[in-house]
């Protein structure tokens, strides 16, 4: 899937506000890139417990992966009351409002894309995909990632960004040995 | 004299009063004139002005306004409701169901903001400018799905555009979504550019509103025929233009893409009110004043007018009664009108002094022709001078008045004058006259009446003169009138003639003693002479009458200061008795 979207600079948009998104963190459009194996499959594995920080009027990180079964946890590290909800199909949530200090976690069932909000701040977001195994990672600074113990066989490979879109590859896996696939992404990083 | 300069001219009242008035009123209704053209043209300036001013201020004001909606439509974009469903339809694609409860969660976000907005049309679409949701009356032009174009700020602010929906201009907001750093839809507040919206606008702007889109009129609150002129005419951002025959005052309120929303005002229209309530004013002010000149010029003809109407009424009178004793009194009016009077106060006296003078002359002639008269005859010499001094005493002695006894006096003066007709030969006659003689006597009064009659100054002495022959009994001549018929003086002066004629020599008798001829009287009493003025002249001191050349009869004089030795009593006896004394006389 893949989305067409326009970056730009918020600041314009929301006059008179400041956010800490831009500057204050090194941030790069490859922490919100996953690759996974898009291959229709199901191989249950170990809940996760993520957390996604609720950080400056912001979810960090702004993308997570997890299998299913797994909770992640939204801490509000903020002086201001947060929000948690989402309008995604594959799971239609809304944890309140709580204050600094506070956490509320969800547990993901169902595998997808599951885009986060908070009902007090319309400029953040976050999002949670999903997955029915555990084969997917997010790639590094230098956009490396590793995927382990993925079964052999001819898989479908993908690596997705949420506005970038998608690139899936064939890849064919065999038993010991590693495979290295390369993707590539219009990414644009903020200056 | 008067009907004849009232038939004849205007009043000088009338005349002074119309002319004030013409000059005034003139003054007036041009002043009023030109007062009425510079208070139009200054306030068709003013009301340029005005509107000028009040469309920069209304432009002003709806300029706020749109910055003001902008910034609200901003505040609703920020809703996160909407932003949320918004990104994630993005990530449900492929699920229709899903999809279409996005929408619907949309929609609902819209509708509510509709209701705070009370926008004709309120649409999300995403960043293609595919409609997801719209709301508000108008959301029939933009249902989902439909295509909208974008105009995209750099910055991701909001963009004033013009879209045509369904073949309607709409003039709309449209707001990014933004998530983060990420625009993920687009929010339109869309109005459609219709009368309405004119109308409304206009309202607001107290002034015609057209809206022009690509030089075309798409929208407006004027009538049908300025709409027409409006067509094809290039309006000026700011100022005056004329349209059909009014002038108007055009402002450009807001442009946006092609389409231009202009204020229009009729300054024709709006200067006629004002000028029209001013016009109204003036005329008051002007019917005022032009009242006020006929007050005025009353006021100005009555001070001119009335001294002279003062003057002449009483020049009038003074004509009338043929009085010109009194002097004319001053009117005070001015001072020329007091000199006209003084002169002819001044010409009146000297006039009466000259007639005066002329009357002396007269008199002193007509004294000289009485006693040239009396002179013909030396046994009537000096008569006439007798008759008046005694005709006097009679008349004080009857207390009448100082004017009555220069009348009296001046009358005996001249009682004979008719004798001059008469010839000498019958006047001087010594023996009895003959009954044609005595006819040629009896005519002197007549004839002195008619020498005397041109003198108008004697006018009160001709009857003296013609009735000094009149006798109580009828029997007198010429008229024969009776008893009180004739005047006091003429009968006065009868008596006087009767007793100077008895106490006078004549050539066929001698002078009869004053007792013989006092007798005489008081036997004819009430036949031939009148019983007051007898009695009048009994009662006089015996100086006064008794005749100074008769020397003879003044031994007979007795030496009381009486006339006669009659007793009162007697007197009033024969008075009360004056028939009897007739009948014995008969």
């Amino acid at each position: 899937m893949s989305h067409p979207a326009r970056r730009l600079a918020t600041a314009g948009a929301y006059p008179g506000r400041t956010v800490g998104i831009q500057g204050d963190r090194d941030t790069s459009e490859l922490d919100n890139v996953v690759v996974f194996v898009s291959s229709p499959m199901r191989v249950d594995s170990a809940p996760r417990r993520v957390t996604i920080r609720q950080t400056n009027e912001e979810f960090i990180p702004h993308v997570v992966a997890v299998t299913t079964g797994s909770t992640v946890e939204f801490p509000n590290d903020d002086l201001i009351f947060h929000n948690v909800f989402s309008l995604s199909r594959a799971a239609t949530f809304d944890l309140g409002r709580y204050p600094r200090n506070a956490s509320k976690g969800r547990t993901f069932t169902k595998p997808g894309v599951i885009k986060v909000f908070c009902h007090l701040h319309s400029h953040m977001s976050a999002i949670v995909r999903v997955f029915s195994h555990p084969y997917f990672a997010v790639p590094n600074r230098e956009g490396r990632f590793t995927i382990p113990n993925v079964p052999a066989g001819r898989l479908e490979v993908t690596a997705w960004h949420e506005r970038a879109g998608e690139v899936t590859e064939q890849a064919i896996i065999e038993d010991g040995a590693a495979t290295e696939l390369t993707f590539s992404l219009p990414l644009t990083d903020p200056e | 004299m008067t009907a004849l300069v009232a038939s004849r001219s205007p009043r000088l009242l009338v005349k002074v009063l119309c002319f004030a008035f013409a000059v005034i009123g003139c003054v007036i209704v041009a002043v009023f004139v030109l007062f009425s053209w510079q208070t139009n043209a200054r306030l068709t300036r003013t009301v340029v002005e005005n509107m000028e001013a009040s469309q920069q201020r209304f432009a002003g004001i709806d300029s706020r306004l749109r910055r003001e909606h902008t910034l609200q439509a901003m505040a609703l974009a920020e809703n996160p409701t909407l932003k949320a469903a918004v990104d994630t339809y993005y990530s449900e694609r492929g699920n229709e169901q899903e999809l279409g409860q996005l929408r619907s969660t949309i929609e609902t976000e819209l509708v509510k903001l509709q209701q705070i907005m009370a926008v004709p049309a309120l649409s999300v679409t995403d960043v293609r400018g595919v409609v997801l949701a719209s709301a508000g009356p108008n959301k029939e032009d933009w249902p989902a799905g439909a295509r909208v174009p974008l105009r995209v700020e750099e910055n991701g602010a909001p963009v004033e555009t013009v879209v045509l929906r369904n073949g309607h201009p709409y003039s709309a907001t449209a707001v990014p979504l933004v998530l983060g750093r990420d625009v993920v839809g687009e929010f339109f507040l869309a109005s459609p550019l219709d009368d309405g919206y004119a109308v409304n606008l206009a309202a607001e702007a107290r002034a015609d509103i057209a809206i022009l889109l690509d030089g075309r009129v798409i929208a407006s609150s004027t009538p049908p025929t300025l709409r027409r002129a409006l067509e094809g005419v290039v309006l000026p951002l700011s100022g005056t233009i004329v349209l059909g025959q009014d002038e108007y005052v055009v402002q450009r309120l807001s442009s946006v893409d092609s389409a231009s929303v202009y204020a229009l005002g009729s300054v024709t229209t709006a200067a006629r009110t004002a000028t029209s309530e001013t016009g109204w004013v003036l005329l008051l002010a002007g019917a005022g004043a032009l009242l006020m000149a006929v007050g005025g010029s009353w006021w100005v003809a009555r001070t001119v007018a009335r001294p002279i109407d003062r003057l002449s009424n009483s020049l009038a009178t003074m004509a009338k009664a043929r009085d010109f004793d009194r002097p004319l009194p001053p009117t005070g009016g001015s001072r020329e009108l007091d000199t006209l009077t003084t002169t002819f106060n001044e010409l009146r006296t000297a006039v009466a002094l000259a007639e005066a003078e002329s009357e002396a002359t007269y008199l002193g002639v007509i004294g000289a022709l009485a006693a040239a008269l009396d002179a013909r005859d030396p046994y009537t010499a000096g008569h006439s001078q007798r008759v008046a001094d005694l005709s006097v005493a009679i008349g004080r002695q009857m207390q009448l008045s100082d004017p009555d006894i220069e009348t009296l006096r001046l009358g005996a003066l001249l009682h004979d004058i008719g004798k001059i007709g008469v010839s000498d030969a019958v006047l001087r006659k010594p023996t009895k006259l003959t009954a044609e003689e005595f006819e040629q006597i009896k005519l002197h009064p007549t004839l002195g009446a008619r020498i005397l009659k041109p003198l108008r100054f004697l006018d009160a002495q001709l009857a003296i003169v013609e009735l000094h022959h009149e006798r109580p009994d009828g029997r007198g001549y010429p008229h024969g009138l009776k008893g009180d018929e004739i005047p006091l003086f003429a009968r006065i002066v009868h008596v006087a003639d009767a007793f100077d004629a008895m106490t006078s020599a004549r050539a066929y008798r001698g002078a009869l003693p004053v007792s013989t001829a006092v007798a005489e009287l008081w036997h004819l009493i009430g036949i031939d002479f009148d019983p007051q003025v007898v009695q009048a002249m009994a009662s006089l001191p015996v100086a006064l009458i008794e005749p100074p050349q008769s020397s003879e009869a003044a031994t007979d004089r007795p030496p009381s200061r009486a006339l006669v030795q009659f007793p009162t009593r007697v007197a009033t006896h024969t008075a009360q008795h004056g028939q009897v004394a007739l009948r014995r006389a008969e």
